[in-house]
């Protein structure tokens, strides 16, 4: 089975259109949601809520949203850098802001792509598409991270 | 700020006025940064909802059941925030342009006006382009600025001029002393004179939507990076005749373009 994409996103509405953007790219990867970025960091190193999970299983990319409650994208971000297991994941920044403070500070963090969401719905699905190609068939995962 | 003991200071004004400058740089320092924290909260709280508005609304246009009228009110909807869309954009512009540090260097505007019209062109393949560009055009300035800035001033070129189906720019230049003056001339609707204080506050439009006027901020945009330059942007035009913006902004060194033969 493929393995699961992580969306770390607190707007409801950018869930749903996520999910109908990758269903229309037909990117077949489960869409496991986390609402702000204390769970997404839960989830990533199977801790409160996903004790049970088996923290080896690692999602095949996650998706940041960078303002989000608790914890923002950029503490998630430097916390998926600074632990080992979660080192090489590959994290993109799926965020509203162009602002180019954000963009630096994502790269300086060490975010391995950072897009913007489109206001147009078309093109949004087509950012999707990119990244499903791109993260899910083109790129060659690092080994041993599994 | 007076002396809070009352005792005159052993320094004398001076002291005291470099207290005060002080002062002044620290609540500019702070109005900046409050600033920022606008601007970003626009980028991101105020962009989100308008892309659900025009996603859903993207999204129910497509359903096959909906009549011609639920079609026309639909698309209206999405006409709607994409103009609130492009005006956050360019509000976002006008901040940044304000608060953005510049970071100085030889800027070559031929090169950036070209760019800006392949671009222009790229999204409208049908309109005839007639454009002459002058090489040489070396600006001192702020590359991601001055691209902004020529961008300004092209697409307004470009939309008052695009009914007729063609759009016919020149531009040119020379440098005088440590200036460099340029001018870009279309040959669009172009306005009355009389209204050219207007041309450059936010918000404020001499035309009508249906002559291609947007948001309102782009000269408004232009002319805050000419500023910041220590440069500015003047105008003059005829309704009919096409309008002509000339541009001054501090030249770069004699021998920066050296490299380019």
């Amino acid at each position: 089975m493929d393995k699961e994409i992580l969306l770390v996103e607190d707007n409801p509405d950018d869930v749903e259109l996520t999910r109908i953007a990758f269903k229309e790219a037909k990117v077949a990867n489960q869409l496991v949601v986390a609402s702000d970025g204390a769970e997404a960091l839960d989830y990533l190193f199977a801790r409160g809520r996903y004790a049970d999970r088996n923290p080896d299983d690692l999602p095949s990319i996650v998706l940041l949203d960078l303002n989000l409650p608790k914890v923002d994208g950029r503490e998630v971000l430097q916390a998926i850098r600074a632990n080992e297991k979660t080192r090489s994941l590959p994290v993109v920044v799926l965020t509203t802001s162009t602002e180019p403070f954000d963009v630096e500070a994502s790269y300086a963090l060490g975010v391995n792509s950072y897009i913007q969401k489109p206001v147009d719905f078309e093109r949004f699905v087509w950012a999707v598409q990119q990244v499903g190609l791109y993260w899910l068939v083109l790129n060659h995962p690092r080994e041993g991270g599994t | 700020m007076p002396d809070p003991t009352g005792s005159p200071s052993p320094a004398g004004p001076t002291a005291e006025l470099q207290a005060e400058l002080a002062a002044c740089r620290a609540a500019l320092e702070a109005l900046r940064a409050e600033q920022a924290v606008f601007a970003h909260g626009i980028s991101h709280d105020l962009r989100a909802p308008l892309r659900s508005i025009d996603s859903f609304v993207g999204l129910l246009a497509r359903n096959q059941s909906l009549d011609d009228a639920a079609r026309e009110q639909l698309e209206r909807v999405r006409a709607a925030s994409q103009r609130a869309g492009s005006l956050i954009e360019g509000l976002l512009e006008l901040s940044r342009a304000n608060r953005t540090e510049l970071a100085p260097a030889a800027v070559d505007l031929g090169l950036l006006a070209e760019l800006q019209l392949a671009a222009l062109q790229d999204a409208e393949p049908a309109i005839v382009l007639d454009a002459a560009v002058a090489p040489g055009l070396l600006a001192h300035g702020d590359e991601r600025l001055l691209r902004q800035l020529v961008a300004a001033l092209l697409d307004n070129a470009w939309k008052f001029s695009r009914a007729s189906g063609r759009v016919s720019v020149r531009i040119e230049g020379a440098r005088e002393g440590d200036r460099l003056r340029v001018s870009v001339r279309d040959h669009g609707c172009g306005f009355d004179m009389r209204y050219a204080a207007k041309l450059y506050a936010p918000f404020q439009r001499l035309h009508g939507p249906e002559q291609g006027a947007g948001h309102g901020l782009g000269l408004a945009v232009a002319q805050r990076i000419a500023e910041r330059h220590g440069g500015r942007i003047t105008a003059d035009s005829a309704p009919g005749e096409g309008a002509t913006f000339h541009l001054d902004l501090p030249a770069a060194d004699a021998d920066a373009g050296r490299s380019d033969g």
